[in-house]
């Protein structure tokens, strides 16, 4: 995020795109709810009426992976209306006659073609985000997570630099970061083509600067990513070692990742619970949950915060950071770390953007945004204030390319997936909670009553859902939450395992998998079995009771 | 830690006025309470709370303003320039000392320890030593016993009908699962048709448990029913382990438990205004931490056996396994043949680790997490 979590409160326009706020981000999702009592504007653009569309000025209920569109066809209104920032422009600013060529094709009538949004709404979003001077956009996966995510940011990022919305309050890009340390994680540099604090693999002098600090000569290559991993797995790759993910339940096309780790000659993890990916593996550690072992979390708004030991291990488990280090010193390191914080030391050493941050400081002020280069730095609420980090904020044209897999004949239904509120991801923790159980037991898929009518489906009934990749059986929910056309599932119930079905195709630079569009086909399987389906409050055939 | 003031952006205009015969200032739109609290003066409160529109019906933190006939609640009157407000006077001791006793008498003694908590209202009547003799009123308010959700409980008895957890529900975290109900002494907190919350809006996050001063709001939870009170629980504050916004929240512990290890018994939220999260949890962050004490976690280093079985190990041969494992594939196909995959669920530390261990000591950069998704 550019901006922070309690500037939400003070904008006067919310651009909220690709996010189910109020079940993945509850507590974000509060401070926009008081930004709207407030008086602000809200704008939300997802192919499913999510809850925060229940308060929203305006739903933008757009065709899952027509994103390019929308956002070129909001910029071309900007252009063509002359309600970008030209004094941002010109001295913030690159590429922006080339955006606004390169928008000129995309008008709102024809974007009401592509993304079924009303070209008046489509106007109106855009007029409303550039004239409001308090306006920041808000999204996460449902943005990222298509074969042109990278396209989809910078379409986002456009919007911002043409209307000059950086580098003050309230106003920025802030991508909602899904998991409690993801931010923390790429800042420590778990990242094939980042060192810690973002200095690249690929810079000669970061290179040289690691192997003094470490002692050691480093490769040169930048590493696989994630999702490179997944598909050389048993093949180029022929060991892992995995620390807290169940890969086997989030990462797309399953048959084929399995069958890779089949081949695979040595498999490491460090888990708390057994999950699908243990099944594999060759050793397993016994790992500390977060309230047994002390660290930090950095969360979406880049503040680093405490995490304290509040009881001790079950068994002969023990903190992830106690066994890495006795690993490494079995494979022939030495390595001396005594607690947490001295890691953290070791970590800001060479980081500058992390330097004036320590355990010792977290535990007397409370938690610190970076930057914070120096000790008696303060933090950084929003970036980008007087100037744009990089020098001149580059705008990027950009052209649509359709999903991957689109509906045909086989698979006429559009598949997307995403989180509840009521779990977490893979649910190891989460479904062993009594009381969530309790409210969101088992999964489901929301079908449009119409496209459930024309197969037979009545609310509840057991139904088949397969692409080209993999089949689940699953109780269906009918429900005008999605398009006619469309379906949804969560992804956190193993016995119905979305990422049989999801593509693991994906963007071109990033390689994020298409978890949000793929070709898909239901058919009924039996009728109705008399137990009630439970899929929380806020699901309801009409979809939200107030639209 | 630097979390954005509430009405930092309303207004840059200062003013002054009198409190208590000494001139403050203040910005355009704060309340006299928010003046006070900002000077350090106490003035109680019961349905108060900063996330909150003003509702000025708990009338213990009435005021005293010069050239006003009547006595002001402060939480739901500006500031204005020039203003001379007293927050102690006798007029005001009486009128508290008359309101708390009636509070009193619809609050028995034997409700005011419930649940564990603390209780705002008792410690009040205790403070401005009112009187408790005042008799004792039957309580009229309606209960909800048919109501199985797991989390929240409601004891009519205990509450006082300050509509903090409704007015919570219904702004802050925006659901209107509840709502007051019927009319003077009958006035209760209900749902739509006494609905079970299950069956309405409820998202469970817990917060009307939170704002609750008396505990009529309590949890539900079998850990929590067990569990000392409160005050006896020791409080580690903490990060939230599930989403990215990074809730604070403190760890309730009883150290007594699970053989000595400690147990967490409860996750309460630091005051509101203090953290990020301004006071609120969702229900992943106060309730889904059971899995801690599961009996599925994995409690032993396993290894794979030579009939394919995983079988308990010691971690000597754990490590051992590993590390010969790791090398051999480093040594027979070259150190990319190896993959780390680290986990942005666990802390900077660790991941800082996973990355030093794959470059420094396998020499290979191959090394992520799952932010690529």
């Amino acid at each position: 995020m550019t901006n922070s979590i309690g500037e939400i409160r003070h904008a006067d326009c919310l651009f909220v795109i690709g996010s189910n706020t109020s079940e993945a981000h509850p507590i974000i999702a509060m401070e926009m709810k008081r930004a709207v009592k407030r008086g602000a504007t809200l704008i939300v653009a997802d192919p499913r009426s999510v809850w925060m569309t229940t308060i929203a000025d305006r739903h933008l209920k757009l065709n899952p992976g027509t994103d390019v569109w929308l956002l070129n066809a909001m910029a071309n209104v900007i252009v063509t209306e002359e309600l970008y920032d030209a004094t941002f422009v010109a001295e913030h600013t690159e590429g922006f006659e080339a955006v606004a060529a390169a928008v000129q094709s995309y008008t709102p009538e024809e974007a009401e073609e592509v993304c079924g949004v009303p070209a008046e709404d489509i106007r109106w979003a855009a007029r409303t985000y550039a004239t409001t001077r308090y306006a920041g956009i808000y999204y996460t996966l449902g943005i990222t997570e298509h074969s042109h995510g990278t396209d989809n940011v910078y379409g986002l990022a456009n919007l911002v630099l043409m209307t000059g919305h950086l580098g003050r309050r309230s106003s920025g890009m802030n991508p909602l970061r899904g998991q409690n340390n993801v931010q923390g994680a790429n800042d420590a540099g778990a990242s094939p083509v980042f060192y810690p604090g973002y200095q690249r693999v690929a810079d000669p002098e970061a290179r040289a600067k690691y192997e003094k600090a470490w002692g050691c000569e480093l490769s040169p290559d930048e590493g696989m990513n994630l999702n490179v991993m997944m598909k050389q797995a048993g093949k180029s790759l022929k060991g892992m070692f995995i620390m807290g993910e169940d890969i086997v339940l989030s990462e797309p096309n399953v048959t084929m990742l399995e069958e890779g780790l089949n081949a695979m000659e040595f498999l490491v993890i460090q888990e708390i619970f057994l999950n699908e990916t243990a099944r594999f593996a060759d050793v397993i550690f016994p790992a500390a949950a977060f309230a047994e072992k002390d660290g930090t979390f950095t969360n979406s708004e880049r503040r680093v915060q405490l995490v304290r030991k509040a009881v001790e291990p079950p068994g002969q488990a023990r903190a992830d950071w106690e066994i890495l280090v006795d690993l490494a010193n079995a494979c022939g390191a030495d390595w001396r770390f005594d607690s947490a914080a001295e890691v953290y030391d070791e970590f800001v050493r060479d980081a500058p953007k992390f330097s004036g941050i320590s355990h010792q400081r977290l535990d007397r002020d409370g938690g610190l945004q970076w930057p914070c280069p120096t000790e008696d730095h303060p933090g950084t609420m929003f970036l980008h204030e007087g100037r744009v980090l990089r020098g001149r904020g580059r705008l990027t044209p950009i052209a649509y390319r359709p999903s991957l897999e689109l509906a045909d004949e086989t698979y006429p239904l559009v598949l997307s997936t995403g989180r509840t509120l009521y779990h977490y991801n893979a649910a190891t923790q989460t479904r062993r909670e009594p009381g969530l159980a309790v409210k969101q037991p088992e999964a489901w898929i929301e079908i449009h009553p119409r496209d459930a009518r024309r197969r037979g489906i009545s609310a509840g009934d057991w139904v088949a859902v397969s692409t080209r990749r993999g089949r689940v059986e699953v109780r269906a929910m009918l429900s005008r939450q999605v398009r006619k056309g469309c379906i949804w599932m969560p992804f956190h119930f193993a016995e119905a395992r979305a990422n049989l079905l999801t593509n693991d195709a994906g963007d071109p630079v990033t390689q994020t998998a298409e978890f949000k569009v793929c070709a898909a086909q239901v058919e009924k399987l039996r009728a109705h079995d008399g137990a009630e389906l439970f899929p929380g409050s806020f699901y309801r055939e009409d979809g939200p009771s107030t639209a | 830690m630097t979390i954005m003031p509430t009405k930092v952006f309303e207004s840059d205009t200062v003013q002054t006025m009198t409190l208590d015969g000494v001139p403050v200032t203040f910005a355009q739109g704060e309340t006299i309470l928010e003046v006070a609290e900002r000077h350090g003066k106490e003035i109680p409160t019961l349905c108060h709370d900063s996330r909150l529109d003003p509702m000025g019906a708990c009338r213990t933190c009435l005021v005293e303003i010069s050239g006003w006939r009547r006595l002001s609640p402060s939480c739901a009157t500006k500031a204005e320039a020039g203003m001379e407000v007293e927050t102690e006077s006798d007029r005001i001791d009486r009128h508290r000392k008359g309101l708390l006793a009636l509070y009193a008498a619809d609050h028995p003694a034997e409700v005011a320890v419930t649940n564990g908590r603390p209780n705002e209202l008792v410690a009040m009547i205790a403070r401005y030593a009112a009187p408790t003799d005042w008799g004792h009123l039957e309580s009229q308010r309606d209960d909800r016993p048919g109501d199985v959700n797991p989390y929240v409980g409601f004891d009519a008895e205990a509450c006082i009908a300050c509509a903090r957890c409704v007015r919570y529900c219904d702004e802050v975290e925006a659901v209107s699962a509840i709502s007051l109900a019927n009319r003077g002494s009958y006035t209760t907190i209900a749902t739509v048709d006494s609905l079970g919350l299950l069956d309405t809006t409820c998202e469970m996050c817990g917060g009307c448990i939170d704002v609750c001063p008396t505990g009529a709001m309590h949890e539900k939870m079998p850990l929590a029913a067990l569990a000392k009170p409160e005050p006896d629980l020791e409080k580690v504050r903490t990060t939230c382990n599930y989403c990215g916004v990074g809730c604070q929240m403190d760890l309730n512990v009883d150290r007594d438990l699970n053989d000595g290890r400690g147990k967490v018994v409860k996750v309460t939220s630091p005051p509101p205004g203090t953290t990020t999260n301004d006071g609120n949890l969702c229900v992943k962050g106060r309730f889904a931490y059971e899995f801690l004490d599961s009996h599925e976690r994995i409690m032993t280093p396993l290894v794979r056996s030579a009939d394919g079985q995983l079988v308990d190990a010691s971690w000597e041969e754990a490590l051992r396994r590993a590390a010969d494992g790791l090398r051999g594939v480093a040594e027979r196909h070259g150190p990319d043949a190896l993959g780390f995959i680290s986990s942005s669920r666990c802390t900077v530390e660790e991941n800082y680790l996973v990355q030093k261990m794959a470059r420094a000591v396998f020499r290979t950069n191959n090394v992520h997490q799952c932010a690529a998704t």
